[in-house]
């Protein structure tokens, strides 16, 4: 899309300012990663970011950057609270969309034999697909509850333990959270849908530790090779969707009516000081808290389901939360720029946080080796955890990668998939898979993702986080 | 209800979904609209009679018009589990269309779900008088 590039390293690549960019755009790629990007329209909208007011440093992306809709998916940017923006777009509809890793004291060879019956009941239990409608039912006081107490809400109601809240990014709660800032469409659409995993590229994968790199940080994350661990991927549903679309609504004509001209209708954004962003960063806070605590109960029932199907107790089965990440998010957070440590509203579109050893908001039984970053990969493909790094916190706001990142259009993957029968071939691979969307599985079949190990040595090898173990598929539920 | 596939084609986007789609004048071009975005998320019955809503979406101009349109038929269906069996615009400028749609409650049982529309961007978002009528361009999150 003559978006000029070059390449600094082996890892690097800068679009230089040009036009009405603010700051250089900086794509961290590889050479096998990078012919796919340039083929779509993503570096453009890395240059686009560069454009917003407050921008700092770069428009940077990730190596799982793909074209996505505003903002790419995989990028990152932080702007000034003082004179920066914040952009709904820039977050996504999906507000934090995000995975948690559970970790148990299983071989995964001692349950191989019980995977299809373990599928089949977590596919029953957990409420999946487009408007499932949860088996929990809340009234909107109730709702407002969920909104600004997270993951803890779930706690309180019996639903998990405080260990959990402690191993959540930031405790699965975002402060500031005010619910009547939230509007009663998004109220109507949450109401039902707590507890359900939703669907497109949601999962909920059992899976086994195939490989570990690194003995040291994996002993502290309490992995070990052949174990059987579970990854929850799912976000704010319909509830966060409507905030997403109400304040891009209302930002874009806002945005319209000062003049400002953006160049793409769907950076609608704000001032962060500014009170409707203000508004929105509450609104984002209350289905942020929302999406915590939907994979908090979502885990709880994994673990009831786990305990009934294979009969043995909590002890036994010891299914522990090992960290829970949020990937679609704008977080206000203290960075050093030139020197100075400044406030900054750092969007992370497709995005995970990747927090050094020492960092204080580590989880103290981790703040030796930093932050457990998980990579889920798709449904036929490995997922990959790893561990934050100081270089993250000196070149992208302490971010990385968040995913294999998409290859195909959905388009492109139906016309591949026709034909096949996506979830035999699954099972010649190992891996039992149920779903509810007709047209979930062609879309979201392994061809559609880029190689997730090209993505993750590139973040590795560029130190924005470092490898730790490997995870396999053996079990998948799909909306 | 599943529109005639003529009129919209599925675009390549990498991430989510986008549509062509045409319509002979502006009214049908919003119809088809409704109908190809229908088509995306569930299979269903056409000739289903339905109770008779009334809408009335206001826009800045018809890009925007179109994208507040479709969201709130989005709304209905994500929402309220209402999906829209057939419609009928009344008046259209490119600030405010008024409609009386034809609804009827989602039943699973019925209606086959395809996919999960997440909601309508503005992200390239065209409508333009062509040639041979009106065209618009809608990328769908999915």
């Amino acid at each position: 899309m003559g978006v000029k590039i070059k390449q600094i390293d082996e890892w690097r690549y800068l679009i230089p300012k040009s036009g009405k960019m603010r700051v250089p755009g900086l794509v961290f790629s590889s050479a096998q990663l990078m012919p796919t990007i340039k083929e779509e329209q993503s570096l453009l909208q890395v240059v686009n970011v560069a454009t917003l007011p407050g921008i700092v440093n770069y428009s940077l992306a990730m190596p799982d950057i793909h074209w996505g809709y505003g903002f790419p998916i995989g990028g990152v940017a932080a702007f000034r609270t003082e004179d920066g923006i914040v952009s709904p777009g820039g977050v996504g509809y999906d507000i934090n969309c995000g995975v948690r890793l559970l970790t148990t004291a299983l071989m995964a060879s001692e349950i191989r034999p019980r995977i299809k019956d373990l599928v089949g009941a977590l596919f029953k239990n957990i409420p999946t697909g487009v408007g499932s409608r949860g088996k929990i039912r809340l009234s909107t006081k109730e709702e407002k509850k969920v909104a600004v107490q997270g993951s803890s809400w779930a706690v309180k109601k019996g639903l998990g333990t405080n260990e959990d809240l402690a191993r959540t990014e930031d405790q699965g709660v975002i402060r500031g959270a005010d619910p009547e800032t939230v509007s009663e469409r998004a109220y109507k659409r949450g109401h039902d849908e707590l507890g359900t995993l939703g669907s497109g590229n949601h999962f909920l994968e059992i899976q086994t530790v195939e490989e570990i790199y690194d003995h040291e940080i994996a002993n502290v994350f309490n992995l070990f090779e052949g174990q059987l661990t579970v990854l929850i991927h799912s976000g704010s549903r319909g509830f966060g969707h409507q905030i997403c679309d109400d304040f891009l609504k209302e930002m874009g004509t806002r945005v319209r009516e000062s003049g400002f001209d953006l160049p793409d209708r769907q950076l609608a954004c704000a001032y962060i000081n500014s009170e409707i962003g203000q508004r929105y960063l509450s609104s984002m806070a209350c289905a942020a808290n929302y999406a915590w605590a939907n994979r908090q109960i979502i885990m709880h029932w994994t673990r009831e389901t786990f305990e009934k199907i294979l009969e043995i107790s909590p002890r036994e089965l010891r299914m522990e939360l090992l960290y829970d990440v949020c990937h679609n998010i704008a977080k206000i957070e203290k960075h050093a720029v030139d020197k100075k440590d400044i406030t900054l509203c750092v969007h992370r579109k497709g995005a995970t946080r990747s927090l050094p050893p020492g960092h204080p908001n580590v989880p103290e039984i981790y703040r030796t080796v930093g932050q457990p970053v998980l990579i889920p990969g798709d449904m036929g493909t490995h997922s990959y955890v790893m561990a934050g790094s100081q270089q993250a916190m000196v070149e992208t706001f302490g971010s990385t990668c968040h995913g294999a990142g998409r290859v195909l259009s959905r388009k492109q993957a139906i016309k591949t998939a026709r034909g096949r029968a996506i979830n035999r071939e699954l099972e010649d691979k190992g891996i039992c898979v149920q779903s509810r969307g007709k047209t979930t599985l062609m879309e979201e079949m392994p061809e559609a993702y880029k190689d997730i190990s090209l993505v993750v040595e590139a973040v590795h090898m560029a130190g924005l986080a470092k490898k730790v173990a490997k995870l396999r598929p053996l079990g998948v539920i799909k909306g | 209800m599943n529109a005639n596939p003529l009129n919209y084609e599925i675009i390549d986007h990498t991430a989510d979904l986008g549509i062509v789609v045409k319509g002979g004048k502006i009214k049908e071009l919003f119809v088809n609209a409704a109908n190809a975005m229908t088509d995306l998320m569930v299979k269903a019955d056409i000739s289903e009679k339905g109770i008779k809503r009334k809408l009335i979406v206001e826009g800045e101009d018809l890009p925007d018009l179109m994208v507040r349109w479709l969201s709130e038929i989005l709304y209905l269906f994500s929402g309220e589990h209402i999906l829209v069996s057939a419609m009928e615009i009344g008046s259209i400028n490119p600030t405010r269309l008024h409609s009386i749609l034809s609804v009827v409650s989602l039943e699973k049982s019925r209606h086959e779900i395809l996919r999960e529309i997440k909601g309508v961007t503005y992200h390239q978002i065209a409508v333009e008088e062509t040639g041979d009528g009106w065209e618009a361009r809608v990328i769908f999150d999915i």
